[in-house]
């Protein structure tokens, strides 16, 4: 398959050339920026790295989804272009604007200047003409307000391109993304196709699943399904996030929030939520889980009075099984 | 290389995990990306190409373990006999190719092919207890029929080839229920020959010459060590075929089934099919929506717009056709006899609610009761069932469940709103009160009556549906998830 085969991948720096070596050198720089990955994130971002393809991931809120690109971004030394999806959301506020107000002034100003142009031209078409030689300079990139999806395209050294929450963004919005997703271009009627610079920049999309995303732009994407983490991965992660933690509690707070996700919540707590409770125990000074503690910062893990009030009886029993839990 | 991965492709589209061409070209570059050789990697890449939904995720994983274990059993066998013969190093060459000679144990007379056998006659390992006379090592007859030559001199990759050729032969592709496993291991068998090396065998087995005697107890047991693994690669087959050919099968006839008849175990399957008909309705729909929303320049709000511009005009505002919002209420009568098919309506209602103005559901048998609320507290299937289980108590009385309605929210009935009623207005011989069926009609813009029953029986016996159809825009016989499909299908015609 020659036409399809990936291009030997240019690296945009010397650092991203090695860092994207292998899988396992890409993990040790995500750990590096304490971010920690599992395999499955690892090889998803070395596949999406070589094969110029975005990725969209998905997966339940706060499992890290908007954390991997931005994390991808600092560890390529890139800069991170953020699009935040909305209903609504179209292509005068993603991908470009004409700067109406600047082409405005232009006019009065040029207004003055119109008799001069004009001068000695006889007929109404030959001022026309005269018209015509201005071109399009009201509509060349001067005028031009490129927003994120183009100024990723723009960016000189590549970037890395965050669209977030694509699910919250109309039907008609993700069609509008298909080009920039499979070819890494925009077209712009009064100007023609814009395409990336030099290096097609590292795409991410993230979906919280509000709704079903079209298979049209699946079909353009790596998927990746972030799950809740296991509770060894979880550990590390909180072991990077909130090193000042004690072993001993890390494990115990792990256990607990590891026995609520088996729970019927409204609201299952996340790794933001774990890493939060981590931060605010470390806060308190605790060094052990008891069920005062717990019940008293429990609104740090759990977002719904519902659920608060559901488990308030379980505390002690989940603290008990979370610390037997190994 | 690139065949198994076409084949596993193949595969996977046989397990619901829809993979377009494109697709099928990102997992040959990842593959040429990443190898072969780290069997995890290539899960991990191949289920970052190929499967987009968690659904697809799980059939990934699945198909993925089958397909490639099945993929690495084929050298296993071949090298069997290194565990159990002490020909080790050869029985290693042997498997890659029979021909392979120069071994220094025999004797140059023999020749490449010779050596060949001599590695493998150590090698089946599943040599069966019968009494046989113990030839001892030593020279054999040359073979006389293809598969014995196959056999004995083939390699492993001439094997599975001839195997392949032969399964597409007996066209195994086709292979439908499990009982039909040792029919077509049969078929295969035969395609490859089996009859000429049961004649070579039971004729060399009778010969009073020790080296035929000695091949034919060696083809014997390399024709049963072929018969396992022609089993082996029908079963894979099977697995990868047939599965879901059945499954496609059942669906079909699902869709076709009389929605009361649907066995228990059967409601997943139907709710994944509900839920890819309402995907389709909503897709269909939402494109309509589009056109709708199309208007035509609206001049005061771009002047007001512009005046920051000197009053010229560079912003457009568009006006746009308010969608309007339509109420749509489904009322469902839960008793035993409907049921099940309120379950299934009430399924497909919440499972358009992309598209779906917004439904309230009632829930009667005997009294009438709102349960909107339990939807949107519970997830469908709870909902559905905590309905059923609360309400499905009574006798149905149509009488009472209009008032009820009336009672509770006819003035919320106006005419943009759609009424839906599912059942089969058998009342026991109650009061019809089809004056209240009146009020809604004249009030409401559509009121929609769906029966379960044929149309033959709906003024037999205790049915009121004679007098309930003239106060109906619309009745239908409702019974199947086909015609349920082609119900919300109009109504979000009329409707959105």
């Amino acid at each position: 398959m020659p036409e399809s085969s990936p291009t030997a991948p240019t690296a945009i720096t010397p650092e991203a050339e090695q860092l994207t070596a292998s899988v396992k050198a890409l993990q040790d720089a995500f750990e590096e920026h304490r971010y920690i990955c599992s395999d499955q994130i690892a090889t998803a971002v070395y596949l999406a790295y070589h094969l110029h393809k975005p990725i969209l991931i998905e997966g339940p809120p706060g499992v890290g989804k908007t954390e991997l690109a931005k994390t991808t971004a600092d560890m390529f030394n890139l800069d991170l272009i953020r699009l935040q999806c909305y209903e609504g959301l179209d292509e005068s506020k993603a991908i470009y604007e004409w700067k109406y107000g600047k082409q405005l002034l232009y006019t009065q100003v040029l207004k003055e200047t119109l008799e001069d142009v004009l001068q000695g031209a006889t007929g109404f078409a030959e001022s026309v003409g005269r018209l015509h030689e201005f071109g399009d300079i009201f509509f060349s990139e001067d005028f031009l307000e490129p927003r994120p999806l183009l100024k990723a395209l723009k960016a000189e050294d590549g970037c890395v391109l965050l669209i977030d929450e694509v699910d919250k963004s109309d039907h008609e919005f993700e069609s509008l993304l298909l080009e920039m997703l499979s070819d890494f271009q925009v077209s712009i009627p009064e100007i023609g196709t814009v395409k990336a610079v030099r290096e097609p920049p590292l795409v991410f999309l993230t979906s919280n699943n509000t709704r079903e995303i079209s298979d049209a732009l699946k079909r353009r994407c790596l998927h990746l399904y972030i799950p809740f983490p296991e509770p060894d991965l979880e550990q590390r992660i909180i072991e990077a996030r909130v090193p000042e933690i004690p072993p001993e509690l890390r494990k115990h707070l792990v256990g607990f929030i590891q026995e609520l996700r088996s729970m019927d919540l409204k609201k299952i707590p996340a790794i933001s939520e774990t890493i939060d409770w981590a931060r605010t125990l470390v806060l308190l000074h605790a060094d052990s889980l008891d069920p005062d503690l717990v019940r008293s910062t429990l609104n740090v893990i759990l977002k719904f009075q519902e659920d608060i009030d559901s488990i308030d009886n379980e505390i002690p029993a989940l603290t008990s099984r979370a610390a037997s839990r190994r | 290389m690139d065949r198994t991965l076409g084949n596993f492709i193949r595969a996977l589209r046989n397990n619901d995990v829809r993979i377009s061409t494109a697709e099928t070209l990102d997992a040959f570059s990842a593959v040429e990306l990443v190898g072969y050789r780290d069997r995890a990697m290539l899960k991990r890449s191949l289920s970052l190409v190929l499967p987009k939904t968690e659904d697809e995720k799980a059939a990934f994983d699945v198909c993925f373990e089958q397909f490639f274990a099945a993929e690495d059993l084929k050298p296993e066998a071949g090298d069997s006999g290194g565990e159990n013969g002490e020909a080790d190093p050869n029985a290693a060459d042997g498997g890659e190719s029979g021909e392979g000679g120069g071994n220094p144990d025999e004797s140059q007379a023999e020749g490449g092919e010779r050596s060949g056998k001599a590695k493998k006659s150590k090698k089946p390992s599943f040599g069966e207890p019968e009494e046989e006379e113990d030839l001892g090592p030593g020279p054999m007859s040359e073979v006389q029929s293809e598969l014995g030559k196959l056999l004995m001199g083939g390699s492993q990759v001439e094997l599975s080839a001839a195997m392949a050729e032969a399964g597409n032969a007996a066209g195994v592709e086709e292979i439908q229920i499990f009982t039909q496993k040792g029919l077509y291991t049969r078929n295969i068998m035969e395609a490859m020959g089996l009859t000429d090396l049961n004649g070579e065998i039971l004729s060399g087995a009778r010969s009073p010459e020790v080296p035929t005697r000695r091949l034919s107890q060696e083809l014997k047991k390399r024709r049963e060590w072929l018969r396992e693994n022609v089993r082996d690669y029908v079963e894979r087959q099977f697995l990868l075929h047939a599965d879901v050919s059945g499954k496609r099968l059942r669906e079909e006839l699902l869709r076709k089934v009389k929605l009361s008849n649907i066995e228990h175990r059967s409601h997943r399957l139907i709710r994944d099919i509900i839920y890819r008909m309402a995907k389709k309705l909503i897709t269909m729909h939402s494109r309509r929506k589009k056109i709708y929303k199309r208007g035509q320049l609206n001049i005061s709000r771009t002047l007001r717009h512009n005046m920051a511009y000197d009053g010229a005009i560079f912003n457009l505002h568009w006006k746009s056709i308010k969608v309007d919002r339509p109420k749509v209420f489904a009322i469902c009568d839960v008793s035993g006899s409907v049921a099940n098919y309120s379950r299934f309506m009430l399924m497909f209602l919440y499972s358009l609610e992309e598209v779906m103005p917004k439904v309230r559901s009632f829930a009667f048998s005997s009294d009438l009761a709102e349960v909107t609320d339990l939807f949107d507290r519970n997830n469908l299937e709870d909902a559905i069932s905590k309905t059923l289980r609360d309400y499905a108590g009574g006798s149905t009385d149509y009488g009472q469940a209009f008032v009820d309605f009336k009672k509770l929210c006819l003035d919320d009935v106006d005419n943009r709103s759609t009424i839906i009623i599912l059942g089969d207005a058998r009342n026991n011989y109650g009061e019809a009160r089809a004056e209240i069926l009146k009020e809604l009609y004249d009030r409401s813009k559509r009121v929609i009556w769906l029966n379960p029953e044929p149309r033959s029986t709906w003024t037999v016996g205790d049915a009121e549906m004679g007098k309930y159809r003239a106060y109906c825009h619309q009745v239908e016989e409702c019974n199947s998830l086909m015609h349920l499909e082609r119900v919300v299908g109009n109504l979000l015609k009329t409707v959105a």
